[in-house]
């Protein structure tokens, strides 16, 4: 019996043993499902450029390492010809990224450029040297509506001296005729600005910029006195942009300035079609230009692929013109370009151009520009990981 | 004497039975929960390269591809300068760095 009775209950251990055993790992399933998306974000850390969980959507795995600063830099040589008068145009345009913890960048630009002409006195060029500071800024990225950033910034006057004005941007190597309305004497300003860009509707983005600067006449640091501010709306269903610049001089004139921008990107096409308008007591005018890549050629596609066939129309009305030290032309002038460009990788492109100027007093000519523009990016630092 | 029985065959059964349901469950769970993270990630990628095309090619040509340690400090110099905003940000970040 006794044996009997250990043999029932030995059984019966063995039965429950491998009952638990069975059951467990349900269990244990159930119970590490609760604390499972540790577990999986270490999982997915094994990857290389797997990170830690976006903390906004656990679903989401951010990348495994940190910013680093980065240096880059534009290198152009231009060749241009206006009235068959030649000018070389080498231009080196080094920019640095500095990111700090998650919410600072210092960031900067410079330009070094010569605007080089045959010598009269015989063989060769010259020319000087001209060095811009072109913005120097701390950017703070409060929160999801506001960037606060402080320093010398880019006057945010319509759309090309922000985002179109570098070398390796532009479609058209030559400048908007109405680029220095409200952008000051070197298109920067120094002081602070508020800016941001955020959802107003599930298909539709607003942003603005709105700063204060102050008066500098040391080179190459020269800005106005002034304040001002732009918005726009961007439907990013369509890729439509518009919005309108505003800006109040405080030195000498006290005027105001305004300008309208507009960009579109038809989404099937490989289109760019961008305009602004501006207008201050200096003068008005617009340019409009369309930009188009035959990527979508039926022939030839291997070759037509890397080329951009460009558009540009604008015209320019004297006003007042109070400040002589704007660049703005001193007669009401008219041009039409046409440019092709070509792209041997995405950052490295030929560029020409063909463009009739019409001018008052004798002013028309034609304008030729050829060249190549070059842009390199390059981390300085390996990055932590997080 | 009594002969010590095996395990009954209804009980072994059972232990079976019971054993590949947790197996199964845990695999399902499991899966599903990975399956979530992974629909979610390519929903992300997806409404990155979107914004990305949408946002980034309106001045620059595309897709130039940099080390993910440096689209986080493209990122956040574009978010100033191109006033991107905080999803777009996000989207094009995992896009750009998957």
């Amino acid at each position: 019996m006794l044996s009997v009775s250990l043999g029932a209950t030995k059984c019966g251990w063995v039965r429950w043993l491998l009952l638990a055993l069975a059951i467990a790992p349900a269990a244990l399933a159930q119970g590490q499902m609760q604390a499972q998306a540790p577990a999986q974000a270490e999982a997915k850390t094994e990857g290389p450029q797997a990170g830690p969980l976006d903390p906004n959507n656990p679903d989401v795995v951010l990348p495994a390492v940190t910013a680093v600063p980065i240096f880059s830099m534009g290198v152009g040589m231009i060749t241009a010809w206006q009235g068959g008068q030649p000018n070389l145009e080498p231009l080196i345009s080094p920019v640095g990224l500095i990111p700090i913890g998650q919410k600072w960048l210092i960031e900067g630009r410079g330009t070094f450029e010569s605007d080089l002409i045959p010598d009269p006195r015989g063989p060769g060029w010259k020319g000087y040297l001209e060095k811009e500071a072109d913005y120097v800024q701390v950017d703070y990225i409060a929160d999801k509506y506001v960037t606060f950033s402080f320093g010398r910034y880019l006057t945010p006057f319509g759309i090309f001296n922000e985002r179109l004005y570098p070398i390796w941007i532009r479609n058209l190597q030559s400048d908007p005729l109405i680029l220095p309305i409200s952008t000051g004497p070197s298109g920067a300003g120094t002081g602070a600005m508020l800016r941001g860009g955020f959802n107003v509707a599930p298909k539709a983005e607003l942003n603005y910029a709105t700063y204060f600067s102050t008066k500098l006449t040391t080179s190459p640091f020269e800005s106005d006195r002034d304040w001002g501010m732009r918005a726009g709306i961007y439907l990013p269903g369509p890729r439509v942009e518009f919005g309108g610049s505003f800006q109040h001089l405080l030195q000498a004139g006290h005027s105001n300035a305004f300008g309208f921008h507009f960009a579109w990107q038809p989404p099937p096409v490989p289109l760019d079609i961008r305009a602004e308008y501006a207008r201050s007591s200096n003068g008005s005018g617009y340019w409009l230009e369309g930009a188009y890549r035959l990527s979508q050629a039926p022939v030839w596609k291997d070759e037509l692929r890397h080329v951009q066939v460009v558009g540009r129309m604008q015209e320019y009305y004297v006003g007042k013109f109070e400040d002589e030290d704007d660049d703005l032309p001193m007669v009401n002038t008219k041009l039409f370009e046409f440019g092709l460009n070509y792209y041997f990788r995405d950052d490295v492109r030929f560029v020409s151009s063909y463009g009739r100027q019409f001018a008052a007093e004798g002013g028309n000519a034609n304008v030729w520009t050829v060249g190549v523009t070059y842009r390199l990016a390059v981390p300085v630092g390996r990055g932590d990981a997080r | 004497m009594s002969a010590r029985r095996p395990m009954s065959l209804p009980i072994f059964a059972l232990v079976c039975l019971a054993f590949l349901l947790g197996r199964t469950t845990a695999a399902q769970q499991s899966g599903s929960r990975v399956g979530a993270q992974e629909s979610a990630q390519q929903k992300l990628l997806d409404e990155g390269e979107k914004r990305f095309h949408a946002n980034c090619g309106r001045c620059h040509q595309s897709p130039h591809r940099f080390p993910p340690r440096m689209v986080m400090t493209i990122e956040r110099h574009m978010r100033v300068r191109a006033t991107l905003t905080d999803e777009d940000m996000r989207a094009i970040v995992a896009y750009l760095t998957q």
